[in-house]
């Protein structure tokens, strides 16, 4: 069962210092399945975020159509769940607090966002660090919170824009595994935005190729699950899918 | 030397336990050197009075109940000035700084009743309202208003755009968002804003209490100005400064520091 | 938008100078509208709900005071006055207040048994000295030099000796083992590491110092701003304060515009430092 299409999806830019049109996205058509993960790769530039954006609803699209269980999306709203590269963590409130956000915009009262907070917590590993301030947790640490108050609000789907680009490449790792454990418990769709052809390949159950704002071409990922880098690293059938998207992302 | 060296680590030691030393100590010398100056007959006594003279009125004032008096009146008038100052500047400054338009608009416009400043406003004040408590309260909201609105801009367009978008793709309404997100995103610059509004609203308030002169420290400073009496003028001052120094360094420095610090929005 | 044609043509480097160019009064023309916007008011509102001039003047009559005060000369003559009161001040000011600053700033002891007493001398910098001030030098050009030398020096003072102060320690060292001699470690480090935080202190003086000019001027004095608003109040010339009030507003302004920004531009703002509390 399909929830979120994007059909003919189109975006231009007005660029006021050339004084001049751009065009980011040229004609994107996309079905994601309901609790599928869907990696999203292609060279900088072309328009990967832009798309994301247009989802989440902080862009207008200029042309298309994006409609989320049939109906068409306007503005962000809960049942998009956007994980961002910055964290966008609220840095005056507690990891408890941030987790519970969501919650509380629903109106749910304190002691039961309380307890769904620290539920997610929980999943994420971090009960330990529930009242430390973002700014007192480590990179990876504070991506983890974001991961999980976007989940906490049960959206429709993930959106996550290189969430993990600005953590170190072990963190990297820990949190990728982390990543598809949570995705096989709870079953979330995701659309996952990222530079890396070899995590997209890990996280997917299917990889979009885009170039210069169309869709570059798709490839089905049916590695077994769970998956462990010590044990996909030697894998000779994601050693060849990740020499085939990488092809098609520099050829692109 | 060693001595000397003693009294250094004796002094260290003391302030580390008690801050307020550091504060205190240094002027002691000051004072010293100043009675010695005045009693050293270098200048005429009445225009340069001695500690003692200065300690001998403020008690003689305080005890006559003229001080407590025109500190009262002085610290209402600024109290309620800047009350005003604040309750319509934040709501301004957070339109101005998440509306473009609002922006294109104000802005220039804030910028000039800025430069304008406090002080030049009083002479048609005094022409609309007379010599009175309106002229003085308005003197101060005007002062306090610019500093807290300029900031509360900068402060609001500080915030980082994806915490908003966080916020909105989480189910946050444009009001929540503003609650949730601008407004504490923003506080460091308003705290910063009502320093410095507060900083320059004191010292409207001395003029206008020059200029206006009915009652309040200025009016003390000037009147005892008048009658040559230059007792008065430095306790005041002194008054003054002990007074702003106590709520700016232990009151409005710390509270500045201490929500930019813990959410970690400043680094220093 | 028609630009869109020109998409080649903007990349040559005439033609990026004319859209720059172009750019730029386009955007000194949107800071000046909502100024006009409101003379417009003005203009309308005055005659329309027939105000009293002696509440508030008219467009046209403000227009003819600067005009008059032009012919006679005595707008000169007061803004003269005025500046030539704030520039002594603040030169001498500036002038005195650096070196001491950084004097006293390079022992961290001498420093941070110093900091209370300047921070108190700062905190009471400006209009709080103009009793004192007059009786000293009586009414007069000295004593508001001195009110205005006061604001400037003592809060410049204070914020050299916190930026000296505050210069991180490695910094120092690092260029000690570089090979940095006392007076190039003055030169290269101290004054340098120190002048965002002289900047903030010259802006911050200088705002104390123009305020506690025009008071000064009301109080003291019988040329400059400050007297000649104070004294069309007497005779409730409001078009006079008006026109005053504008002079003072735009006085300010390039201030701010020719000597303030440059100057944060040209380090606070060029070496990203930001200013050390
Ligand atoms: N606000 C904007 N105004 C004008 N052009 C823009 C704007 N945002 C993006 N673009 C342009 O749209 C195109 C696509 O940008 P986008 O950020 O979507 O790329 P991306 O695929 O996310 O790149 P990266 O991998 O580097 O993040 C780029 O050419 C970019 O210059
Ligand atoms: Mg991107």
């Amino acid at each position: 069962m399909k929830t979120l299409s994007l059909r003919n999806l189109q975006k231009t830019y007005f660029d006021p210092y050339a004084g001049s049109q751009v065009t980011a996205v040229h004609d994107v058509s996309l079905d994601v399945e309901q609790g599928e993960f869907v990696s999203v790769v292609g060279p900088s530039g072309c328009g990967k975020t832009t798309i994301l954006n247009m989802v989440a609803g902080f862009i207008p699209y200029s042309g298309g159509e994006i409609l989320l269980d049939g109906a068409a999306v306007k503005g962000p709203g809960p049942d998009r769940g956007v994980v961002f590269q910055s964290f966008a963590l609220f840095p005056w409130k507690t990891v408890l607090e941030n987790v519970g956000f969501g919650p509380k915009m629903r109106g749910v009262p304190k002691a039961d966002r309380d307890r769904i907070a620290r539920e997610y917590l929980e999943l994420a590993g971090l009960s330990h660090a529930a009242d430390r301030y973002p700014n007192e947790l480590s990179g990876g640490m504070q991506q983890r919170v974001g991961v999980v108050r976007a989940l906490a609000n049960n959206p429709a789907v993930l959106l996550m824009d290189e969430p993990f680009a600005s953590v170190d490449a072990q963190t990297r790792m820990t949190l990728q595994e982390e990543l598809t454990r949570i995705w096989q418990e709870r079953k979330p769709t995701v659309i996952f935005i990222t530079h890396d052809v070899a995590e997209a390949v890990f996280l997917a159950n299917r990889v979009v190729v885009l170039s210069k704002g169309r869709v570059l071409d798709q490839i089905k990922v049916d590695l077994p699950r769970p998956r462990v880098w010590d044990h996909l690293m030697q894998d000779e059938t994601f050693k060849r899918l990740s020499a085939q998207v990488l092809q098609m992302v520099r050829s692109a | 030397m060693s001595i000397v060296l003693k009294l250094w680590s004796l002094y260290v030691r003391g302030t580390n336990r008690w801050p307020v030393i550091a504060t205190i100590v240094p002027f002691i010398p000051v004072v010293a050197l100043w009675s010695i100056a005045a009693n050293s007959g270098m200048f005429p006594r009445a225009f340069f009075p001695a500690p003692a003279d200065v300690a001998r009125t403020f008690v003689a004032l305080t005890y006559k109940g003229i001080l407590p008096d025109y500190l009262q009146d002085s610290l209402i008038r600024l109290l309620t000035g800047a009350t005003i100052g604040v309750v319509l500047g934040i709501p301004l400054g957070l339109l101005i700084g998440s509306s473009k338009w609002a922006h294109r608009v104000c802005w220039p416009v804030l910028l000039f009743f800025q430069a304008i400043g406090d002080i030049a406003w009083l002479p048609i004040l005094l022409i609309w309202f007379g010599f009175g408590l309106t002229t003085m309260t308005f003197v101060i909201v005007y002062t306090v208003l610019f500093p807290i609105v300029l900031n509360t801009v900068l402060g609001v367009e500080s915030v980082h755009r994806d915490l908003a978008r966080a916020a909105q793709s989480l189910g946050a309404s444009r009001m929540r968002v503003l609650w949730e997100v601008t407004l504490p995103g923003a506080l460091p610059n308003i705290i910063t804003g009502l320093r410095n509004g507060l900083g320059y609203g004191w010292r409207a308030l001395i003029a206008v209490e020059i200029i206006v002169g009915t009652s309040g420290i200025g009016f003390m400073m000037f009147d005892a100005r008048r009658a040559g009496s230059t007792v008065e003028i430095i306790l005041g001052m002194i008054v003054l400064g002990t007074l702003w120094y106590i709520v700016d360094a232990w009151i409005l420095a710390p509270i500045e520091r201490a929500t930019g610090r813990r959410w970690g929005l400043v680094t220093s | 938008m028609i630009a869109s044609g020109q998409r080649t043509g903007s990349k040559t480097p005439g033609s990026g100078w004319v859209w720059r160019t172009m750019n730029s009064l386009a955007g000194a023309a949107v800071f000046v509208a909502p100024l006009l916007a409101l003379v417009a008011i003005w203009a309308i509102v005055v005659p329309l709900f027939e105000v009293n001039p002696r509440i508030f003047p008219s467009v046209a009559s403000v227009a003819d005071a600067a005009a008059d005060s032009i012919r006679d000369g005595s707008l000169i003559r007061h803004i003269g006055a005025s500046l030539l009161r704030v520039g002594l001040g603040t030169l001498i000011g500036v002038v005195t207040a650096v070196p001491l600053g950084i004097a006293m700033g390079v022992s961290p002891a001498v420093s941070s048994f110093l900091t209370p007493l300047f921070r108190f001398f700062s905190v009471l910098a400006g209009i709080a000295w103009i009793p004192i001030a007059t009786l000293w030098f009586g009414y007069g050009f000295g004593a508001i030099v001195f009110v205005i030398f006061n604001a400037v020096f003592f809060v410049v003072a204070y914020n050299t000796l916190l930026g000296v102060s505050t210069i991180p320690m490695t910094i120092r060292n690092a260029a000690a083992s570089l090979g940095a001699r006392r007076w190039a470690l003055l030169t290269e480090v101290l004054l340098p590491g120190a002048l965002p935080n002289i900047v903030t202190g010259v802006r911050t003086g200088l705002g104390f110092a123009w305020r506690g000019l025009i008071a000064a001027e009301m109080i003291a004095t019988n040329v400059g701003l400050g007297y000649m608003l104070f004294v069309a109040r007497d005779f409730y010339r409001t078009e006079v304060i008006v026109l005053g009030m504008i002079v003072i507003g735009l006085l300010w302004l390039l201030i701010d515009r020719l000597l303030l920004v440059p100057l944060e531009r040209a380090t606070i703002e060029r070496w990203g430092l930001v200013r050390r509390t």
